[in-house]
């Protein structure tokens, strides 16, 4: 396997770089048999790490010690979901798990361009292969997957028990798919900026993976907001640690780019910032990468640190330097003759939209490296926790979905009063509504009662946006409202899915809210027998029970939760001992309601004592948090969804982009 | 696309507003970061102050009762990273904080010899009122070379 696995990734790098010269030599002799070898190379480069990653799958499958990497993130008491999902526990097996993804993304791109963008086509797939030639050699020099372990050990020293979760079997997927796809768009728009082919057509062909991209970074940081809350134990689910920033911080400027695109798509506008937005959001998956695997920045949860961190700062601060530089060199073809002509209209509500997403991550990013700036330059080291995000990030979020509900009902160039009138009178009395409600239920915070009624504000102006369009097709095609609506969303599925998505955003910052300002927490010791209260709930301690298995020890403690003098549920929260490593992880039970969470953490157990110690949640509203996730996650497929229209629209961009080939061509002719 | 000068502004003013919600952010709720020796060493500025201190639990330290949630415990400075250089040992004891948290309860890995962050304020001589202790991963699921 050793053999195999390395074999592979030495192939596998050699091919890439072959694909990098054939295409460059393809390129100046004009010769496409060159091109066609340098598109074919790259399959065979996924082919190869396919096989590594395959190879080091089945070490991990077989229990094969021998190799270190087995030997230090396996056993053989391991479950075999977890022996899979340990190829991304370590950072040598998630280093090749990331270029297995970057590695089928490339050959995905290079059969999707065997005719189309074929004018660009050998640049995007040079810049590809260039980032897999990175990664390739990481894994082929710098930190191996298939080092041997001398003498092989009995046994490996098991996978970390906080990653034996499901949630962590698919979060690091989610999230890893969700980066490595950003380098399509980014390798499109370096090949517009080389080519010069500056107009929107990078943007159109890669519509769709930037989605693709976007999607998988929501799911990501759902799933790992997910795993915090079910893991952790300590009844939340993002305390800004750095690890979190460096997933969140791609995910906002992916965010601004999709809004952005579409102003340049409609009004010729801001080319020069969605270039620089694609290119952040790239810089920012490395940036990610580089401060989980570095130890620059100390996190409670970076479960491997390594000597990576110089070469991908080198790598980040290359492309970095050099994308910059291509920008700039071709700032004169990106003049754009449309203006911007009033504060009241939908470009300059997606500009302002923009401004805030992209103010929001700087805002993260300048909190997760303060440390190492005020030692840098105070040498004394000053952290920020999480009171600064969320001082900071408050108003914003407020701002932001603001016009999230201004933004898809006012009119391009001009709102007009009457535009206003129409589309915002319902929505605003909606809100203000729901915060008289707030107020009249004793809430007095008031970032809660804007937060609510701005949230009020939104779903009403996307009821009216689905109510006009529901009536317009009865109006035009005589349809009933509930045919007209799914006839609706299907026929104009990038407008409608994208309100879904705003509705998920909705809903997880309603829960975002109720969590936050009205989460209780009881800490109590007790005997058997005994009860205490938790908000509307009695919960009675009945006693331990354990289990013991080969794998782990589980000691686990019934409660019987009451409310109005009935039992409601018996939860069981437990303390598992993973043997192999001696570490304790707690499991924690939850009675989850939409209208608020009951979180059971069974915190300690005290033999002298026989006291044992629980610390309970009660947190409003979380569940919206992740049927929020769900929204989102449903509203972005309704957006991907093939459309007719636009294939139309990019055959006609490719029929314009012939003719002005030809055009060129005949003018050349005269010429000579 | 050029920008009519009143678009500025609102841009401007939109800038400034994410720049002054950082600024002020940052003055209300930073914390000093500090390993146990530059805590021991900088306390009669620090006393008082909001602090992060990072250190390993010392043998013998621990008192715990969950009656009370009340965890006492020391806390020793790191030993050096591989490769850090070596100081040479001198005579005089290791600097030494003394820890108590309570309320919380006691974090599952928490145990002698464990790698520890303590958040809380320096409220005496060598002394931390903690609101929270975090343990971090302690490196032996690290992988380690061996031979």
């Amino acid at each position: 396997m050793t053999l195999i696995g390395q074999t592979a990734l030495a192939l596998a790098l050699i091919l890439a770089l072959y694909s990098i010269g054939a295409n460059l030599f393809g390129l100046r002799s004009r010769r496409l048999d060159v091109l066609a070898s340098a598109r074919h190379a790259l399959w065979a480069m996924a082919a190869m790490v396919a096989l590594a990653a395959g190879a080091l799958w089945s070490g991990l499958l077989r229990s094969d010690f021998s190799l270190e990497y087995v030997a230090s993130y396996s056993s053989t008491t391991l479950p075999t979901l977890y022996k899979l999902t340990a190829l991304w526990g370590g950072q040598q097996g998630s280093l090749l798990f990331w270029t297995l993804l970057l590695a089928i993304f490339t050959a995905i791109v290079a059969f999707q361009t065997r005719e189309r963008n074929a004018e660009i086509a050998p640049y995007v797939l040079i810049v590809m292969a260039a980032v897999a030639v990175f990664f390739l050699g990481m894994l082929n020099f710098v930190t191996r997957p298939f080092d041997p372990m001398i003498p092989a050990p009995a046994e490996g020293a098991d996978l970390n028990p906080l990653l034996q979760n499901y949630w962590m079997a698919i979060h690091p997927p989610s999230l890893y798919t969700g980066y490595v796809s950003a380098t399509v768009p980014f390798a499109f728009a370096c090949a517009a900026l080389i080519t010069g082919r500056l107009d929107d057509g990078w943007i159109r062909s890669t519509r769709r993976w930037a989605l693709f991209s976007w999607f998988f970074l929501t799911l990501g940081n759902m799933f790992g907001a997910r795993w915090a809350y079910e893991v952790l134990g300590w009844g939340g689910y993002w305390a800004w640690d750095p690890v979190e920033n460096a997933a969140f911080m791609p995910w906002l400027v992916m965010t601004a780019y999709l809004h952005s695109v579409m102003v340049q798509e409609r009004k010729d506008m801001l080319k020069v910032w969605n270039l620089a937005l694609i290119g952040l959001a790239f810089a920012l998956t490395l940036f990610g990468t580089f401060i989980t695997r570095s130890g620059v920045i100390s996190s409670v949860h970076s479960f491997t640190q390594s000597g990576l961190g110089p070469y991908f700062l080198s790598f980040l601060l290359a492309v970095v330097a050099g994308y910059t530089g291509l920008l700039l060199s071709r700032l004169r073809l990106l003049r754009s003759a449309a203006e911007l002509e009033s504060y009241l209209s939908r470009e300059a509500a997606f500009l302002f939209n923009n401004l805030i997403l992209v103010g929001i991550a700087f805002a993260v990013f300048w909190g997760t490296i303060f440390p190492v700036i005020s030692e840098a330059v105070r040498g004394v080291k000053i952290t920020v926790g999480p009171p600064f995000f969320n001082k900071v990030n408050g108003p914003l979020a407020l701002a932001l979905i603001f016009l999230m509900g201004v933004g898809p009902l006012i009119a391009w160039r001009r709102a007009t009063r009457r535009n206003l009138v129409q589309s915002f009178t319902a929505p605003a009395a909606a809100g203000i509504v729901t915060g008289l409600f707030a107020l009249a239920a004793g809430i007095h915070q008031w970032y809660v009662l804007s937060g609510f009624s701005l949230a009020a504000f939104v779903l009403g102006t996307i009821v009216v946006e689905f109510e006009r369009g529901v009536a317009a097709r009865g109006r035009m095609v005589h349809e009933r409202p509930p045919r007209a609506l799914v006839n609706l969303v299907a026929k104009n599925n990038r407008r409608y899915g994208g309100y879904i998505i705003h509705i998920g955003v909705v809903f997880a910052f309603v829960a975002i809210i109720g969590s936050s300002f009205f989460k209780t927490e009881v800490k109590r010791s007790v005997r058997e027998g005994q009860s205490f209260e938790v908000g509307p709930y009695k919960l009675v301690y009945l006693g331990l029970s354990s289990l013991d298995t080969v794998h782990l020890e589980n000691v686990s403690a019934r409660l019987n939760v009451m409310r109005d003098g009935k039992t409601v549920e018996v939860l069981e929260p437990a303390k598992l001992l993973y043997k192999r490593q001696q570490q304790p992880a707690t499991r924690v039970a939850i009675r989850s309601t939409l209208g608020s969470d009951l979180y059971i953490v069974l915190a300690g157990v005290d033999d002298k004592s026989g006291l044992v110690t629980f610390d309970v949640f009660l947190t409003p509203l979380v569940s919206w948090l992740w049927l929020g996730g769900v929204t989102m996650a449903l509203g972005t497929v309704v957006t991907m969804w093939p459309n007719a229209r636009e294939r139309e629209a990019i055959a006609a961009a490719a029929r314009r982009r012939v003719s002005a080939l030809e055009r060129e061509l005949a003018s050349e002719v005269r010429g000579a | 696309m050029r920008i009519k000068p009143r678009f500025l502004v609102g841009g401007a003013l939109i800038v400034a507003a994410i720049a002054y919600l950082i600024a002020l952010g940052i003055r209300s709720t930073s914390e000093y970061y500090l390993t146990v020796d530059e805590a021991v060493a900088r306390q009669t500025e620090l006393t008082g102050q909001a602090v992060r201190v990072a250190g390993r639990v010392k043998a013998g330290s621990i008192s715990w009762d969950p009656a009370t949630l009340t965890l006492g415990f020391a806390i020793l400075p790191l030993p050096p990273q591989d490769g850090a250089k070596v100081e040479p040992v001198s005579m005089r004891a290791a600097p030494e904080i003394k820890v108590l948290c309570k309320g919380q309860p006691k974090p599952d890995m928490f145990a002698a010899g464990r790698d520890v962050i303590v958040e809380g304020r320096l409220t005496s001589h060598n002394f931390v009122t903690a609101e929270q202790v975090m343990t971090s991963c302690p490196s032996k699921y690290r992988a380690k070379k061996t031979g």
